[in-house]
């Protein structure tokens, strides 16, 4: 299967902070990638590189055969194809539900208001708030605003789905809402790269979890091998850190 | 005395509107360069070019750290020893425009930069590009913290054009000044003055006041 | 050459600008001061309940906000001879900014009185304290964080404001550049010679507002 995302030696600083450590990675299209790792541990920082909201200083990222850092590369066409969730949410508040769903669409894609506005009402229905799309994204629970945020990503019918975090700004009781949301994504061959702890995700759905640390790709493995069986010390007690909490 | 004096005030009390009129004018017209000028600057001065940002602090900080006043004498007596002759009028208009263009773009980078990076990276993400974030995405929101403190600024650009009749512009403080020598009664000219002023800008403050609730909210 | 030539004019009227700055500086801190004094007595009226003292310091501070400071001095140079009163210009100067600055500072307290919660207060007259004492002990010292920075921004408009003094023959910073251009026509060694001392002077009171701002904080912790 071609691999729809490469990382090639790449390496990032913050001054002095090496966050991103010879990051070699290969993902497949349609795979369901989960990310953990301790926090500090440069997760987020990958994810960010992918549709460049992070700069890298050495090696390089190939997306659908674009390089991403390259200067001469679209950042239009390259985001078109990427939907990133936030931890925050980021839903615009000076505009409606279904406002934050079309924009994108409209402006980027130039659709016409009508066909932009028939898609972002079929995405609000699967994740389920067709009946919130007047609404503006302060009248809803963070729970809501998330799945929102999802169909936002989704209404670009975009091949890749980036998670940074998803449920971890959120209430423990909407964290479920939100994980069926993204089960249900898998069904679609889509390809996900989620950042998260949530294991019980991770065990039920992942193709791969990697874990992090430092900057590096400690270990990497299909969920039942990685959760039972770690192979390293350090995975074993972030594991078993988790477990506690 | 004083009754012959009010006499004559109220017969000159044309000349008193049309000074009226050109303060009104250079008002306007300072008014409206002076937004579009500071937004533009405004929006570069909270973007990613770090020469461009510290050329525009430059800038406004050489605006902000000196009188007014000065900066008219600059442009009507400096100017034309560089090649640019200006009559008063129109060298009142630049200096209007210099000096509120800078104020209005801290006003509006200030704005700006209340929104959110989230904000710009959610939009980024969806494949928008700056322009387009800017419009659809940040300005939008950074219009209700930029409007209050620009509609304060407006009142401040009016009392403003007071300073250019130093150089000879016959708006309404100039016409004060220039009665005022066969008038002799200088509380009641510029009692005339100030209630002029106070006309034009009065409204202006109560909708400042207002926008300033409003917002808070 | 050209630069040569600045120079020694600029060395020459050195005296007349230093005069001039010093005059400045007297005019400014004399004007700033007096109008602190009338800012905290027009904020007092403003905030009192007693309509007798409180709608003429309404009055007072609108007047003043909705009228240009040029026309406020033009008013004072002007009108009070008029009445009788014959004083220097200076002085006539000084009061016009202390009148102009003092309505803005009496604003400034306001909304620095205005901006310690409401808790706060309710804490203070549930532990018995009167109106002077809640004042003293607890509303005060932290609008002080808030005002400070403001008043300072104040003090700075002050000092570019006193530039327009110029116009009624006080000595001060910019007439010295006004003396120079009327007496040797080089209006770019006079101005850029007052504004870079103005400059100066703005970049001391910019540094003492926003350190002010830093430590003069507080803020309830929760």
């Amino acid at each position: 299967m071609e691999n729809i995302i490469e990382f090639k030696n790449v390496n990032k600083w913050f001054g002095k902070l090496h966050v991103l450590n010879e990051i070699n990675l290969e993902i497949p299209k349609g795979e369901i990638l989960v990310i953990c790792g301790p926090s500090g541990s440069g997760k987020s920082t990958l994810i960010r590189c992918i549709n460049r909201l992070e700069d890298i200083q050495k090696g390089e990222i190939i997306v659908n055969n674009i390089p991403v850092h390259d200067k001469s590369a679209s950042l239009t066409r390259l985001r078109a194809e990427i939907g990133f969730v936030f931890q925050q949410f980021h839903l615009y508040p000076h505009m409606t539900v279904l406002q934050n769903i079309m924009l994108a669409p409209v402006q980027v894609k130039k659709m016409d208001k009508a066909k932009a506005e028939k898609i972002a009402m079929e995405k609000l229905d699967r994740v389920g708030l067709a009946e919130k799309s007047g609404a503006y994204p302060a009248q809803l629970s963070g729970g809501q605003q998330q799945r929102v945020a999802i169909a936002r990503g989704l209404a670009m019918s975009p091949e890749i789905m980036l998670f940074d975090e998803p449920t971890s700004a959120l209430d423990p009781e909407m964290i479920g809402e939100v994980l069926d949301v993204m089960v249900n994504l898998v069904s679609e061959g889509m390809t996900m790269c989620v950042v998260t702890h949530e294991m019980g995700f991770a065990k039920k759905v992942a193709h791969r979890v990697l874990f992090m640390d430092e900057g590096k790709i400690i270990e990497t493995g299909t969920p039942s091998d990685f959760f039972d069986h770690p192979k390293t010390d350090r995975a074993a007690s972030f594991i078993s850190m988790i477990l506690t909490h | 005395m004083t009754a012959f004096y009010f006499e004559r005030l109220v017969e000159i009390f044309p000349f008193f509107l049309k000074g009226l009129w050109m303060t009104s004018k250079i008002a306007f017209i300072s008014l409206v360069t002076c937004t579009l000028l500071g937004f533009v600057l405004g929006i570069f001065r909270s973007g990613k070019n770090m020469m461009l940002k510290r050329i525009i602090g430059v800038y406004v900080a050489f605006v902000r750290g000196t009188p007014f006043v000065v900066q008219v004498f600059i442009i009507f007596f400096i100017l034309p020893e560089w090649g640019l002759q200006l009559k008063a009028f129109p060298a009142a208009l630049l200096a209007m425009a210099i000096m509120g263009s800078a104020f209005i773009c801290e006003i509006v980078a200030g704005g700006i930069s209340s929104i959110p990076k989230g904000q710009w990276e959610a939009a980024a993400s969806s494949g928008l590009n700056l322009v387009q974030q800017l419009r659809w995405v940040i300005l939008p929101q950074a219009m209700k913290v930029i409007l209050p403190p620009l509609v304060g600024q407006f009142v401040l650009l009016i009392k403003d054009t007071s300073v250019v009749s130093v150089i000879g512009v016959m708006e309404l403080t100039r016409v004060g000044w220039v009665t005022v020598v066969r008038i002799p009664e200088g509380l009641m000219v510029f009692s005339l003055v100030g209630a002029l002023y106070f006309v034009i800008s009065y409204p202006l403050i109560l909708l400042s006041n207002y926008l300033e609730q409003k917002m808070a909210v | 050459m050209l630069a040569d030539f600045n120079l020694r004019i600029i060395l020459e009227y050195l005296p007349l600008f230093l005069a001039g700055l010093r005059s400045t500086f007297f005019i400014s801190i004399v004007s700033i001061s007096l109008a602190v004094t009338t800012g905290i007595l027009a904020c007092a009226c403003r905030i009192s309940g007693i309509r007798l003292i409180k709608y003429p310091a309404i009055a007072y501070i609108e007047i003043i906000r909705s009228t240009p400071l040029l026309v406020q001095i033009y008013f004072l140079y002007f009108g009070l001879p008029t009445l009788g009163i014959k004083v220097p210009e200076i002085q006539t100067g000084i009061l016009a900014l202390m009148l102009n600055s003092g309505a803005y500072i009496a604003e400034i307290i306001r909304a620095g009185i205005n901006s310690v919660e409401p808790g706060q207060i309710e804490a203070g007259v549930s532990s018995g304290l009167n109106y002077i004492q809640r004042m003293r002990f607890i509303i005060l010292p932290q609008a002080l964080g808030v005002t400070v920075p403001p008043l300072l921004g104040q003090a700075i408009v002050l000092v570019k404001d006193s530039a327009l003094l110029s116009l009624i023959s006080v000595a001060e910073l910019t007439r010295a550049g006004q003396t120079l251009t009327s007496e040797r026509f080089m209006p770019s060694e006079a101005f850029f010679t007052v504004a870079f001392f103005y400059m100066c002077i703005y970049f001391c009171l910019k540094a003492l507002a926003d350190w002010s701002q830093r430590k003069l904080i507080f803020r309830e912790a929760y």
